[in-house]
């Protein structure tokens, strides 16, 4: 009860005509980067920083945050637009928000996407409101074998989903491994894989690989095909917007579930990425329409989108109570922290109530104000797709080509990025999976680092991965996960002899 | 026309170069268990074993007639191929242009040239998309976030 009424009066500083206001302009920018490729929050936080050195500490963070939730809607618009995601964590839009638009129904998706994360945010910041101490105690629990158990967690629920060519897949989860370990390994601090190009030691980029397996690699399949060279006609109908966030309390199962997916995996600190791939692979598992998925199903937009925005929300939480930042965008906000003053870590809480209750109340309004706003724009994008696809095409080259650049000013990215464009193609023509390697590249050497260092601390046992309770479990869960579409699959050739080919082909093209 | 045979060969093949690629570059780090823990080059050069046997069977599965490459023989047929090289080509020559011509003017040109040589725009709404592409760049990159996008050898030449 103690937390209610801080937070009732931190909606008394929240709530005010400046701030709204504050909220407003952070959030629009916010949209701006999160559209624009190559840049993202991080670099919209920074730029604002030095403007807001002269105001007060709560106003300050209000504008960041603000431009923070902006950035998270905005990157998604890309991903179901044109197929590019701007940010790691919008990957598993694409999956069923693209096809969805290019069917015609851009609006559905994206008032879709927006509704759905304005919950999982929703649930992110009660979240926060009532479990700001645990949450800490939880997140403090993690050392490197439990990172490893989420990172693995995270890949089980995904990778076991069956469809694709078994070995496709393997090949292309090996590669991310590969892609993800070229340049310095932090563990050892030697350099890997950069086979004599000196700028690779700064590795591959995630946005680089993913404008070209999605952007470019769409754009060549999609060009290959007369019917897509068409632009999809779309009515800007501002009905539609309401509806289709009216039709989401209908899939209650999948946003409770994706929310506290995204939660858990906020808290602990597996990131809105993981979050998202894992919502997106347990939904397709479970849903009742999950052999549909990746044609444009509702769920597989609901599910990454609720997760996404869930984890992005909580892993505020650490930044707060433990001053561990678990995003680019938190780390550049607690620089500004200590430049307005204050000192992040548990002691905030209880010298700076007004600074940490202000900025909770003013999830809860920025979410409602950054919803609002970007509801209203969703006619203004959908209006995008209705550009005939010969202008658009060289318009999402450049795109990808000036947002693959922009990532660290280097050309060679550029000419990586228009390499795995033809990758993309090929993969995509071929039915590789496209999610695993993406997924690999993201996590992989993160993963990669949390073995190696529980390896370090068990001197090579790898009892160490249950050692614990926590461990054990998430560890246990991973496996069943993985096993368990394998059991199917093992078990099928039995139930049906021979599998007529029409339905292998149907069910190729379902695959990502 | 390319067959899909052809071209799950051409893949597998790839796949499997940048395998043995890995394998090689990470025997350079060292494989195995030292006073420094797992050493630095055990995880690539397990995922390019990994990458270079999967691809050896796919590379089998690919020339095998199996059912399901029976039913889709052809991959790409040439007007198919046509329309590829007509979007990868324009996009290949703006990226290599771009080291000369600079960020601004390369894509400038590149969405005059893809516009106005097709004649899907006319010649003056062309020209005007790639001033505003160009223009809209400028705005947005350099003055706005700060973020320099490449000038050229060309700019540097004159002066700018």
């Amino acid at each position: 009860m103690d937390n209610l009424q801080e937070l009732l009066h931190g909606f008394t500083i929240a709530v005010t005509v400046p701030h709204l206001v504050l909220m407003a302009i952070g959030v629009l920018l916010g949209i701006l980067v999160g559209v624009l490729p190559g840049l993202g929050a991080p670099n919209g936080v920074s730029l604002l920083l030095p403007l807001t050195f002269g105001m007060q500490p709560v106003s300050a963070i209000i504008l960041l945050s603000s431009m923070y939730w902006g950035a998270l809607f905005g990157g998604s618009v890309t991903s179901i637009l044109f197929n590019i995601p701007g940010e790691p964590s919008s990957v598993a839009t694409t999956f069923d928000g693209y096809p969805m638009a290019r069917d015609g129904r851009p609006t559905t998706a994206l008032a879709t996407a927006f509704g759905s994360a304005a919950f999982g945010a929703l649930v992110g910041v009660i979240l926060i409101t009532f479990l700001a101490s645990w949450v800490a105690q939880v997140a403090l629990a993690f050392g490197p074998p439990e990172y490893f158990a989420v990172y693995f967690l995270a890949f089980a629920s995904f990778v076991g989903m069956g469809g694709a060519a078994p070995i496709k897949t393997v090949v292309a989860l090996a590669i991310g491994f590969a892609i993800a370990a070229i340049g310095i390994d932090t563990v050892s601090g030697s350099v890997r894989l950069t086979m004599g190009i000196d700028e690779l030691v700064k590795g591959v980029n995630f946005v680089v690989a993913v404008m070209g397996l999605f952007g470019i690699g769409e754009l060549l399949v999609a060009v290959e095909e007369e019917f897509h060279a068409r632009a999809v006609s779309s009515k800007i109908d501002w009905g539609e917007v309401f509806r289709a966030v009216a039709r989401l309390p209908r899939h209650g199962v999948a946003l409770l579930r994706s929310a506290a997916i995204g939660c858990w995996m906020g808290i602990t600190p597996g990131g809105p990425t993981a979050a998202s791939f894992m919502s997106y692979g347990i939904a397709r598992r479970f849903s009742r329409r999950g052999r549909y998925f990746g044609t444009g199903e509702v769920e597989g937009i609901i599910s990454p989108e609720t997760a996404d925005h869930a984890a992005g929300t909580s892993a505020l939480l650490p930044m707060l109570s433990l001053g561990i930042p678990g995003s680019a965008t938190a780390a550049v906000m607690m620089g500004g922290l200590m430049i307005w003053g204050l000192n992040p870590g548990p002691m905030l809480f209880v010298d700076q109530k007004d600074f940490v209750w202000g900025l909770i109340a003013s999830m809860y309004v920025g979410n409602i104000v950054a919803v609002a706003l970007v509801l209203l724009t969703v006619p203004v994008f959908a209006a995008l797709m209705r550009i005939p696809f010969v202008v658009i095409a060289p318009l999402i080259v450049i795109i990808c080509v000036v947002g693959a650049y922009s990532v660290s000013n280097s050309y060679l990215d550029v000419v990586m990025m228009l390499g795995f464009g033809i990758v993309g193609y090929l993969f995509k023509k071929l039915f590789y999976p496209l999610a695993p390697l993406v997924l690999a590249i993201v996590i992989g050497d993160k993963a990669e680092d949390a073995f190696r260092q529980s390896m370090l601390m068990s001197k090579g046992s790898l009892g160490i991965f249950f050692a614990n309770g926590l461990v054990t479990s998430l560890v246990i869960a991973g496996i069943a996960l993985l096993l368990l579409p394998l059991a199917l699959q093992l078990t099928r050739p039995w139930r049906k002899p021979a599998p007529p080919t029409a339905e292998t082909t149907s069910q190729e093209k379902v695959i990502i | 026309m390319i067959s899909r045979r052809a071209l799950e060969l051409a893949t597998a093949i790839l796949t499997g170069s940048f395998g043995v690629a890995v394998v090689v570059s990470s025997l350079d780090n060292g494989i195995g268990w030292s006073s420094a823990g797992v050493d630095a080059g055990t995880f690539p050069f397990l995922t390019g074993l990994v990458i270079v046997v999967g691809s050896l069977y796919n590379l089998v599965r690919g020339v095998l007639p199996a059912a399901t490459l029976a039913s889709v023989p052809i991959a790409i047929t040439p007007t198919e191929l046509r329309r590829l090289a007509g979007l990868f080509v324009p996009a290949a020559i703006f990226v290599a242009a771009i080291p000369l011509l600079g960020m601004y003017l390369a894509s400038a040109l590149y969405v005059f040239a893809v516009l106005a040589i097709p004649r899907h725009q006319s010649v003056p709404r062309a020209l005007a998309m790639a001033a505003a592409t160009a223009l809209a760049l400028y705005v947005v990159f350099e003055r706005m976030f700060q973020v320099t996008l490449p000038h050229g050898a060309l700019a540097a030449a004159l002066g700018f």
